[in-house]
Order: structure tokens, then sequence, then C-alpha cells
């Protein structure tokens, strides 16, 4: 694959959030830079860098600009689970409250030993190319985002149960295609679609965001979008939900939980080997490897679900601590482990 | 026929009634926040002194901000707008208290008045409630009184 130019990619998108970020510190203060928000109610970075919870998009606009200026931030996200490693960097920026572009970097490092093993084998059998090396399997994803608030004041409407609503777009461009396709995915690039609703309940200190996701991604685009079996590919999207609660200790601090909805593409597939599927492989291989069948059995794909711990020292800075419970993630069991993300706003 | 008109001047004299029988200070009224206001409410806010305690407080924050000061220095009345405030919030907060002021369209209808102007007030009103170890949770339940006058209050 064109490594070289995927990166220089990357390297330029970060650059331009980068001088957009400083362009509003600086230079464009007068023109129309704002941080007026109240803490905490433009969000945090989710992984799809979008604002939000840390999973779950919110229809609050990123940053702390009210409908007077523009705002934005850059955010880290790190994830370690038993069998992977998850790094997420991006930034997004708000326009008066109304309208949000987002941009996030995925690097899902795996160790699976199973997976390992078809990499062996495949070099074994003469260099089939899986995207996946021995010892060595990154996922690579660039998420690039739009949101526009519809209606609705997710804070000071305190006199009626009509929330703030939004709509969002994502457009999700897995760089490791080939490593997809191993999984069993269709498509390594994609677009979703949701729709978000969240409101506070000051006299419960609580967030309260809904939202419904039309999309066919298996495990957020990380494992490509759809699937492929011996009948052929689909692409079947499909709406899913999403919520998060988030309760405020005080002005600053916030612990919570989310909910996000996931879909059954690759449930129970055999990793597949450059389009073949790998049962008649694997019935060899059990010979020699017990189990390796089992092994390289996908499981049932698990909705995510996280409770986190969210403090905001100033508004320029907040950092999310979770406790990730993401279930079967391709061939791997019990995903759960610790979640740190940090967002910086200027 | 004139038995409907009959009705309708009647209730147009019943609402005129009603208009006429509100005292003419009476400039705004209680919101109607959906989760309601508990009864204790303004008890856990230490009462009448503890909400003027607050309201003195609010305007210490807010006299101290350079993005607002300068409006209340321009516009304000310092003294008076702390004795209607207290009464004000008292009465949001369920206190059997007569809010003699304007209304919150009426005071602020000439300002011109931002969402981030707003939102300092807003921050003013957290530390005074840190300042003045007013609960976190009893803090929300005035700022949950008080939000719905944002429509009236932000014109700009
Ligand atoms: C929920 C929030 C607010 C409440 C409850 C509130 C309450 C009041 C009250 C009770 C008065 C006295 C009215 C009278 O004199 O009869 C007043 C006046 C005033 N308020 Fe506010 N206010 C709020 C927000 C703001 C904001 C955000 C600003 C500006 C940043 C502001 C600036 C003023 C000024 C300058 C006056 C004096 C107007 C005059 O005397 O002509 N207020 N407000």
């Amino acid at each position: 694959m064109n490594g070289s130019q995927g990166s220089k990619l990357r390297l330029w998108s970060c650059a331009a959030i980068f001088g957009a970020a400083a362009a509003m510190h600086s230079g464009l203060a007068s023109a129309g830079y704002n941080d007026g928000k109240v803490f905490l109610t433009g969000g945090v970075f989710t992984v799809d860098g979008a604002g939000g919870g840390g999973a779950v998009p919110w229809a609050t606009i990123t940053g702390y600009e009210t409908r007077d200026g523009i705002n934005g931030g850059i955010g880290y996200t790190y994830a370690n689970l038993p069998a992977l490693q998850l790094n997420v960097f991006g930034g997004a920026i708000g326009f008066y409250d109304r309208f949000e572009l987002s941009y996030a970097t995925h690097k899902l490092s795996l160790n699976l030993s199973n997976l390992d093993t078809v990499a062996l084998v495949a070099e074994a059998l003469g260099g089939l190319d899986l995207g996946t090396d021995p010892w060595n399997s990154t996922l690579q994803m660039d998420v690039y985002g739009a949101k526009l608030r519809l209606f609705g004041d997710a804070v000071y409407t305190s006199d009626s149960w009509i929330p703030q609503v939004a709509i969002g777009g994502l457009y999700k461009e897995n760089k490791t295609g080939d490593l997809v396709r191993t999984l069993g995915a269709n498509k390594a690039k994609d677009w979703e679609a949701y729709l978000a609703a969240t409101k506070v309940f000051f006299p419960l200190s609580t967030l309260v965001n809904f939202t419904v996701r039309y999309t066919s991604a298996n495990q957020i685009g990380l494992t490509g979008f759809g699937e492929c079996s011996a009948d052929g590919c689909t692409n079947d999207k499909e709406f899913r939900f999403e919520a998060s609660v988030a309760h405020l200790l005080s002005k600053n601090t916030a612990i919570g939980f989310e909910y996000q909805q996931h879909g059954d593409n690759l449930d129970g597939k055999s990793v597949s080997l450059a389009g073949l599927p790998l049962e008649g492989l694997t019935g060899l291989l059990g010979n020699l490897l017990p189990g390796v069948e089992d092994a390289l059995t996908q499981e049932k794909e698990s909705d995510w679900m996280d409770v986190f711990f969210a403090y905001a020292p100033n508004k320029n800075l907040s950092f999310v601590i979770a406790y990730l419970m993401l279930g079967n993630i391709s061939v791997a069991q019990d995903q759960n482990g610790f979640y740190m993300s940090m967002h910086a706003t200027f | 026929m004139k038995l409907s008109k009959i009705g309708l001047s009647l209730v147009t004299g019943a609402a005129l009634l009603a208009a006429s029988a509100q005292p003419a200070f009476a400039g705004e009224q209680k919101t109607k926040p959906i989760l309601g206001i508990p009864k204790s409410a303004l008890d856990d806010f230490g009462g009448a002194a503890g909400v003027h305690a607050w309201v003195e407080s609010l305007f210490y924050y807010i006299m101290l901000d350079n993005r607002i000061s300068h409006i209340f220095r321009e516009f304000g009345n310092v003294e008076r707008q702390i004795a209607l405030n207290t009464q004000l919030e008292q009465m949001v907060l369920g206190g059997a208290v007569e809010y003699q002021g304007a209304s919150m369209s009426a005071a602020h209808a000439d300002l011109g008045i931002t969402m981030t102007q707003f939102n300092a007030v807003v921050e003013a009103a957290y530390n005074a409630c840190e300042r003045n170890n007013v609960p976190y949770k009893t803090c929300n339940h005035l700022i949950a009184a008080l939000a719905p006058f944002t429509r009236v209050i932000v014109t700009r």
C-alpha cells in the first residue's frame, strides 16, 4: 500500500489542525475567538473526533465557544486492553456553537498470538499479503467528521423537555485494507451518519445523551465495514443505538457511563487468507496446532460499555479516565481495560 | 348568537379583572423548571439571609470579571440590583417573597447582552455558590430556576 502517501496526508491534517488552533489562539483572536461556554458543556474528545463523551458523539458542539465565536481543541486518547492498544489523536473546531468539523487518526496495535500464527503461515506459504506481519499487526484509520446543530439548547431550557438535537456525518478511511479483509470485512472506507439529542438536567446535575447511528461498521470501522463470506459481500447499514449519562459531582468533575450498540457482521467468521476462508487451511493447521480453528474464528462482536471519570481543571484542559468493557473484539475475548483521554481547548 | 356574545364579554371581563388583580410591580413570574424545585431549596440555600449573602458574592465576582463588569458600571445600579435579585432569587426558589423590580425582558432588552456575557454571569453564580459554601447540587436548583430567563435576557 502507499504508506508514505498515507502518512503524509495524516501529517498534513495534523498540521492543519495545529495551524488552525494556533491561528485561533493568536491572530484570529479578535475575529471570532470565544471561550464563553460553561464548563464541560462542549463535551470532550470522542474516538471519532467529534465532540461528545468517549465513544458517543453528543448534540453539543465541540469547544468552549458560544454562538458568538469560534473555539476548538486537540485530543489524545490511549486505551490499553489485553489484546490491543489504541492510540487516537485528533482535533475539532466548533463554529458559533452551531457547526463542528473534526478529524481523528487511529492506530490500533494488536497483539494476538493467533493472528501472528496466520501471518507466519502466510509467510511460510510464500508471502500472501494479509496486511498482518508476524508479531506486528497495526490497524490504522482516519476519521473526518462534521456536525450541525439543528435546534434546542442542551443547557438553558430547563423549563422544556426539548433537547438539543444535532446531525452528524463521519467518513472513515481504514488504511489497512488488507488486514481488514483478512478479518472478513467488505470495505475499508465508508461513511456513517448520526442523530444526537442532549440535555442537561440541572436539578439532577446530570447530562443525558442519546444517539442513533446509521452504519455498517465493525468495531467502529477499525475492522472495516460490512462482511464477505462464501456467498459474497454485503455492506448493509443499520440503525444502532448509543447513550451517555454524565453526572456532575461539581462544576468541573463528572462521572458516568456509556453504551454503544455494535453490529454482527463478522460474528463467527473465520479469518480469511487473501480472500480464501481459512476453513480448509485451519483443518490442515489443526493437525499441527490443535485449537487453531477455534482461535481463528471471530467472536460475536460485543456492544461497547464504559464507566468514566472526567475532570476539567480549567477551560483549556480536560482529562478522562475510563474503564472500558468492550467484550469480544475480533478473535479476542473479554477485552476490558483502561482508557485515558486528554482534550486541550484553545 | 346573543348568548355567545355575552359569554365572550364575560371572558374578556374576567381576563381584564385577572390582569388588574396583579399588582403593577409584579414584573416577573416564577419560572417552571420541568423537574420542579424541591420544597427545601430555599432553606438549603440558607433562607433569605443565605440568598442575600449569595447575591452579594455574585456581584463581587461580576464586578471582578473584565468581560462584563463594564456593563454593570455603565448601565447598572449594583445596590438596587442586589436588593432586587435577593427578592427574585427567593421567589424562583419558592419563597413567599414579592419581587418588586422590572420584568427580565424589560430590564435587559436594551443592553444587547450576548450568550458569552450571560455565561460569564453563570460562572460568577457558581463561584458565588462555592464562596458561600452552597453545595453544588443546591446551586443547580437555582441555576435551573433562572435558566429560562436566558431567552429574554440574551438578545444578541
Ligand atoms: C438569569 C440571569 C439574570 C438575572 C436573574 C438578572 C436579574 C436582574 C434584575 C432583578 C435586575 C433589576 C431589574 C430592575 O432594576 O428592576 C437586573 C438588572 C440588570 N441586569 Fe440583570 N439579570 C441576569 C442577567 C444579566 C446579565 C447576563 C447581564 C449583563 C451581562 C445583566 C445586566 C443587568 C444590568 C446592566 C441591569 C440594570 C438595568 C437597569 O437598571 O436599567 N443581567 N437584572
